[in-house]
């Protein structure tokens, strides 16, 4: 390989991803950046609809008609895979970077033996033969604890229960010693206890890989638990962005509160969870500057205009146009047009 | 495996049995009767009666079924499935001698099929909405609309008229006194027009459904991890989707067999195929009741073993599929 890059692991700048549908553009991933350094975790949260798949999905260049990626770079250890030719981007594909989906039960392919479809990333990333790839496939089996891997290897995925399938795709998808894991909702389709084993077997792994994980969830329990560094997605932005303790001691966009304020805890004794009020915008029918707007509980006259993605704290970047401290800000809360376009732009630059 | 095989073939009985049911039904049901043929003015009544007896169509209807029936699973015996009312040959040689001519047409017509309509239907499905597709779809439309026998018609026309008898238009071998009479090539020039007409109709439909199993399965979850390993196109095409496209193909296998047993009956009757779907029809319109009857057995019998063997073929690729 080449010799190690300096900086982060990846580099995502300004990617967009629409989708250009008979009923208009959807914008599904519009204008989003954010890094993750190596060995690092990064969770991705948002409610559905919000473009984590797409985004993730967009980082494979795996995004198909009538979906594009118009703009933006991905750095891959400082190359940027847009630039890739196709049989470069199947050489990193599997290999440098790995992905696990949210279906177990649907993402192996029914035909073949979970030893084979392992075996079978092995070969196609490494120079060995089909025994050799085969005993890999039994010896990932093991190491992500699957009980006799051996008998396992040669089962179908029917045999197999949801979280035992699940541990297959991590097995298949660490079985190249990838740089970067993307997993798209992992634990969502399994019970408590499984989800539990799943973020166990993934935690024990990153450590002994050194692996970078962009964790995609829509359960801030997980991202708790997982993640180093937190990107909220809400319809197709970055809202968001933090070291996983202040997006949780002290968010600054009201959507992160809002999400916060919808997880169970067992330390209160609420009558009823909070839940955002109202639904995601339709991609195709988004709001006039925030897009977060209509629930917002704060909106003011300014927020008609797009919110500047601004420096709250060190590290900590929010795209609102609330201070800091979270108060109205100082352009007044009644500037409008020009003006509170001028601020945004000022108040953007120093995010940037 | 073995034991569910038995076990699916013990099941093939009944419905065997409901086929002969309702078979005998529909002609106890037609109009007319297997002694009309001899009703002529100068006829006796008591020759008529005689006659009945002899058929023991004075017996109860239930009476008349049984016996055929137990005449009819004899089919080692050479009388068991009766003689011909219009050439007095047994009707069991009669189908035996006709089964290899049609098992021929049709099985060309379906290695024919097969080869085409599998690759066009990937075609179509991999480049969904190309000119390609969009060609291959005004075919399998025009393919499938199209009555056989208007279809049929048009390509006798083609062969023989439009080529100037390129292609002969008529039966399986030259007219007697040509030189190759009956060698293979003889047929095989005397299959063109045929088979073609045949192998049309079932692209269309096979191209269609191959078409439509496969966008199905490019679709799938296990196609995109298949690409998320980073293999070719090829690959997750070919090996990926095309395994689990085919499997639900066998259906159609399944239902193209009995046509195999039974003759393909309108493109048969058009090029004077001798093969037992020409028999069927020419049965049909000369009231000869025992190959009537016989005719329609085999194609149900060849309904129930096109399902049976297509669950079985199932079992063999499918590893889902348990017993
Ligand atoms: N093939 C497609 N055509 C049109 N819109 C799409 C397509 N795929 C995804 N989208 C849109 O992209 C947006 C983001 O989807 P996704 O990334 O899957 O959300 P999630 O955050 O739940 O993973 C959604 O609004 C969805 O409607
Ligand atoms: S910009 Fe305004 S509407 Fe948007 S989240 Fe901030 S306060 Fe709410
Ligand atoms: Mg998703």
């Amino acid at each position: 390989m080449t010799a190690r890059h300096v900086g982060p692991l990846l580099e995502i700048k300004g990617i967009k991803t629409h989708f250009f549908t008979q009923d208009g553009v959807v914008k599904a991933v519009d204008d989003v950046t954010f890094e993750i350094g190596h060995g690092q975790t990064l969770g991705v949260v948002g409610e559905s609809g919000c473009g984590k798949s797409i985004t993730s999905l967009s980082v494979m260049r795996l995004i198909e008609r009538p979906g594009k990626i118009v703009a933006g770079e991905i750095r891959l250890n400082g190359e940027n895979l847009l630039d890739k030719t196709d049989a470069d981007m199947r050489d990193i594909r599997g290999d440098q970077v790995s992905m696990i989906f949210q279906e177990p039960m649907t993402s192996l392919n029914p035909v073949f033996t979970c030893g084979d479809q392992i075996a079978e990333a092995v070969q196609q990333h490494t120079a060995v033969s089909r025994r050799e790839a085969m005993d890999r496939a039994v010896e990932m089996l093991r190491v992500v604890g699957i009980p006799d891997p051996k008998r396992r290897a040669a089962e179908h995925p029917h045999q197999l229960s949801g979280g035992m399938r699940q541990r297959v795709m991590i097995a298949m998808a660490l079985s190249t010693d990838p740089d970067l894991l993307i997993a798209d909702e992992p634990t969502t389709a399994l019970d408590v206890t499984i989800q539990a084993q799943i973020l166990e077997v993934m935690r024990d792994l990153r450590e002994k890989n050194r692996m970078a994980i962009m964790l995609i969830t829509h359960d801030l329990g997980v991202v708790a638990e997982m993640a180093d560094e937190v990107v909220v997605m809400y319809a197709g932005k970055v809202v968001e962005r933090a070291d996983v303790r202040t997006v949780f001691g002290s968010p600054h966009h009201p959507y992160t509160q809002g999400l916060l304020l919808s997880i169970p805890r067992l330390d209160e004794r609420r009558e009823r969870l909070e839940v955002i009020k109202g639904t995601v915008p339709s991609p195709l029918n988004l709001p006039e500057g925030c897009l977060f707007k209509r629930r917002c509980p704060h909106r003011m006259r300014v927020c008609d205009t797009a919110p500047p993605y601004q420096e709250v704290g060190s590290g900590h970047f929010s795209r609102c146009w609330l201070t800091p401290a979270g108060e109205a800000p100082d352009v007044g809360a009644d500037a409008e047009g020009e003006e509170a376009q001028h601020a945004a732009e000022q108040l953007t630059v120093g995010a940037r | 495996m073995a034991t569910y095989i038995i076990r699916r073939t013990l099941q093939s009985i009944p419905i065997l049995f409901g086929v002969a049911l309702v078979s005998f039904a529909i002609i106890q049901l037609a109009p007319g009767s297997p002694i009309d043929r001899f009703r002529t003015p100068n006829v006796r009544p008591e020759t008529l009666e005689n006659l009945i007896r002899l058929y023991g169509l004075d017996q109860p209807v239930h009476i008349q079924f049984v016996n055929w029936i137990t005449a009819f699973v004899q089919f080692w015996n050479v009388e068991a499935w009766g003689y011909s009312l219009v050439d007095g040959r047994s009707v069991r040689d009669t189908l035996v001698d006709r089964m290899p001519a049609t098992l021929l047409l049709g099985g060309t017509a379906l290695l024919v099929t097969i080869i085409f309509a599998v690759p066009i239907g990937i075609l179509a499905a991999v480049r969904q909405y190309s000119w390609a597709d969009k060609a291959i779809t005004t075919f399998a439309t025009i393919g499938y609309a199209i009555p056989s026998f208007l279809l049929g018609l048009y390509i006798a026309y083609l062969g023989t008229v439009v080529f100037r008898g390129l292609f002969p238009g008529f039966g399986m071998v030259s007219l007697p006194g040509t030189e190759g009479r009956g060698t293979p090539l003889d047929v095989a020039w005397h299959m063109v027009l045929p088979v073609t007409s045949l192998a049309i109709q079932q692209i269309a439909g096979w191209s269609r459904y191959v078409r439509a199993k496969m966008l199905e399965v490019l679709n799938q979850d296990y196609v995109r991890t298949a690409k998320a390993k980073g293999l070719s196109a090829a690959k997750v095409t070919y090996k990926h989707a095309l395994r689990n496209a085919l499997i639900p193909v066998i259906t159609l296998f399944g239902l193209t067999l009995p046509g195999l047993l039974s003759g393909a009956v309108i493109t048969e009757t058009i090029f004077s195929w001798p093969g037992l779907g020409l028999l069927g029809v020419t049965a049909v319109t000369q009231r000869d009741y025992p190959v009537v009857l016989a005719f329609v057995m085999v194609g149900g019998f060849g309904v129930v073993m096109g399902n049976l063997l297509a669950d079985i073929l199932y079992g063999v690729v499918d590893p889902r599929i348990k017993y």
